[in-house]
């Protein structure tokens, strides 16, 4: 061995101490491992399923009381049109983000960590987005005619959507970024599926499996297209992702209201959703990889790793904040000026002053490395950064509309107890799809782990080879 | 698959081995020769002599059939057949199309990968007798097999073929009834 490999191989020890995965694992017990959660529920899922299904008992009961008795059961009204409605539809669809950026974005940039959160991302990603997708269909009043409303489909009244209206783009960016999301996880599912088929000792499983994995064999003629397909799926899902929340943003910049007409919304928004995308993972991960034994594939690197982007991503979105509130002062404007000052001043300011606590203060403890490290803190700050993303989308849709232009048109806006059931009843509807989903699929893609323990096996193979 | 013809399967300790015996066979003349790996074994195309997937053309063709069905829906609905004049904009304001575009781009792409894959490969297809054969099982969780699909009369002179390349095991998948 000469000695600068030595040296070389002793710094990236330094800088990469925890290995992907660990040493001496095969691919039996991979598969052993993780798909045991599936043959072998964890005690306790009975009890969290029913209190998931109790909480979406609540979305129901709240949106049969709407449907029932009207849109005036929110509390949306003059001058806050935007309540409830539009601030929980757009912290679904940011939390949505973080998905495709795991699954797509860093699969381009060939982040081999991501292997083991992808498809647990993922599947966040498609339960998120069904819940923003709840949000506007009720806000139009009468869901029975959104599909009359908003698809461009020829009816006997003769005319069609209004393509010059950002509203229109939204359906068309929501509903593609589910179509696609779900084609590209479930691409993604199909080997894991077929080996969960293989290894089920019962009749009924292997049937019901071997349904969905479609016929799977693992043929090379399978991987060929499987291959180029899952990268492809990647390339169209990452400017997608980017256009989502940049369209979700249009629906405010594109308008005239001071505080929404700005230019730095769409990356400012992007950068929001991964933002709080990367705080739900956390959430959810930190006690799932416990829960369900995954440990030795979600290491302390992973979760150090997430805790870097939403470092990264914080500081992108205090920069956001920083420019709104330049912008305003700098355009001279006192309409706009005023927003911000109200913001800080007026009587919403305490979500304010959480806002900026939660979503500017909160990451910077990511600078150090015990703080990165340690899951205690790492799982409270990633509920923190939820609820600041949460009261930063009520702080851009409320107080700009709650205040704008004539003070004798001002009001102000309270939640009805609706509003509060449908969120609650989302956040019930998402938890009782995420243990559907853990109790019946593979929470990691196994095949990539597969994948991956081959590609390190065969890396490590080869530098033992050039250093003899 | 043609009526008469039976699967003889290898299985292999490693990568290696699956792929210089995939290799060897293919040297002697035997077609209809295929690779099952629980994950994608690089080098397997060359070994089996796979040309270029179709996908990537698929999904051009689906983008640009996405593109020119949004372009075409957009304009030709809200300036041909119902125009809509707002606070006299233009009827076809370039910028505005732009989203709706993208999407559907994107979208018809996807659908065209996703859909083209399930074509090219025959899905859904449950059923197929390499399932008949029960050790085979381990090729979608850690087992490197090697699959001939031969002619009845060529079961064992293939299976004999396949046991001199240093398979684990050499297995013939029983005849199904089509």
């Amino acid at each position: 061995m000469s000695p600068p490999a030595t040296a070389t191989a002793a710094a990236r020890q330094a800088i990469e101490p925890a290995p992907l995965l660990p040493a001496g694992l095969t691919d039996r017990h991979i598969n052993d491992s993780l798909l045991d959660h599936v043959w072998n529920p964890r005690r306790g899922w009975w009890t969290l399923f029913a209190i998931a299904l109790g909480g979406t008992g609540l979305l129901v009961m709240g949106l049969g009381v709407t449907l029932a008795r009207g849109i005036g059961m929110w509390g949306n009204n003059q001058p806050v049109g935007w309540g409830y409605g539009i601030i929980n539809f757009v912290w679904w669809i940011g939390i949505g983000h973080a998905g495709t950026l795991i699954s797509a974005i860093l699969l381009l940039f060939q982040q081999k960590w991501r292997t083991s959160i992808n498809r647990f991302a993922e599947a966040m990603t498609i339960f998120a987005v069904i819940q923003a997708a709840l949000f506007p269909l009720f806000h139009t009043g009468r869901p029975w005619f959104a599909a009359f409303w908003l698809f461009p489909y020829p009816s006997n009244l003769g005319i069609w959507p209004n393509f010059k209206s950002p509203l229109i783009w939204d359906v068309f960016a929501v509903s593609t970024y589910f179509t696609v999301s779900l084609l590209f996880w479930y691409l993604g599912l199909i080997p894991d599926l077929a080996a969960l088929r293989d290894a089920s000792t019962s009749k009924a499983r292997r049937i019901a499996y071997g349904v969905f994995a479609l016929g799977w064999r693992g043929s090379a003629r399978h991987w060929q297209h499987y291959r180029i397909g899952y990268l492809l799926l990647a390339g169209l899902s990452t400017p997608l992702v980017l256009s989502v929340h940049s369209i979700v943003s249009f629906d405010f910049a594109v308008s005239q209201l001071p505080g929404w007409h700005t230019t730095v919304f769409p990356p400012y928004f992007v950068a929001g959703a991964v933002f709080s995308g990367f705080a739900m993972v956390m959430t959810l991960m930190i006690p799932a990889r416990k829960y369900l034994g995954f440990a030795h594939v979600v290491t302390e690197r992973h979760l150090e790793a997430m805790n870097k982007v939403m470092l990264v991503t914080g500081m992108m979105v205090s920069y956001g904040y920083l420019m709104e509130h330049f912008i305003a002062w700098y355009s001279g404007n006192p309409y706009e000026q005023f927003v911000f000052v109200n913001r800080a001043t007026g009587p919403y300011r305490w979500v304010y002053y959480g806002m900026i606590f939660c979503n500017v203060l909160v990451p910077q403890t990511f600078w150090w490395k015990k703080a990165r490290t340690s899951l205690a803190w790492m799982f409270v700050a990633s509920l923190l950064i939820n609820v600041g993303m949460w009261t930063e989308r009520f702080i851009i849709i409320v107080t700009s509309l709650h205040r704008d232009y004539l003070p004798s048109s001002w009001g102000m806006y309270y939640p009805t107890w609706v509003d509060w059931s449908i969120y609650v009843g989302t956040l019930s509807f998402f938890s009782l799809l995420f243990l559907l989903f853990l109790r019946f699929v593979p929470a990691v893609a196994v095949t990539e782990v597969k994948e991956l323990r081959h590609e390190m096996e065969h890396e490590a193979a080869h530098a033992a080879g050039a250093h003899r | 698959m043609s009526a008469g013809t039976r699967w003889v399967l290898a299985r292999y300790a490693r990568a290696e081995a699956v792929l210089a015996a995939a290799r060897s066979l293919r040297e002697a003349g035997q077609a209809s020769l295929d690779i099952h790996s629980p994950y994608p074994l690089p080098g397997s195309d060359q070994a089996l002599g796979l040309g270029r997937s179709r996908v990537p053309l698929l999904a051009l063709c689906g983008g640009l059939a996405g593109v020119a069905t949004a372009l075409g829906m957009q304009i030709w609905m809200n300036a041909i057949d119902f125009p809509i004049n707002v606070g006299n904009r233009l009827l076809i304001p370039r910028p505005a199309l732009v989203p709706v575009t993208f999407e559907l781009g994107v979208l018809l792409s996807a659908f065209a990968i996703f859909f083209g894959m399930m074509g090219l490969w025959g899905f859904p297809r449950p059923h197929h007798p390499v399932f008949e054969v029960e050790t085979f099982r381990s090729a979608a969780v850690d087992g490197l097999w090697l699959s001939a699909e031969v002619e009845a009369a060529d079961v064992e002179r293939v299976a004999e073929a396949l046991r001199g390349t240093g398979a684990l095991q050499v297995e013939i998948a029983p005849e199904v009834e089509a």
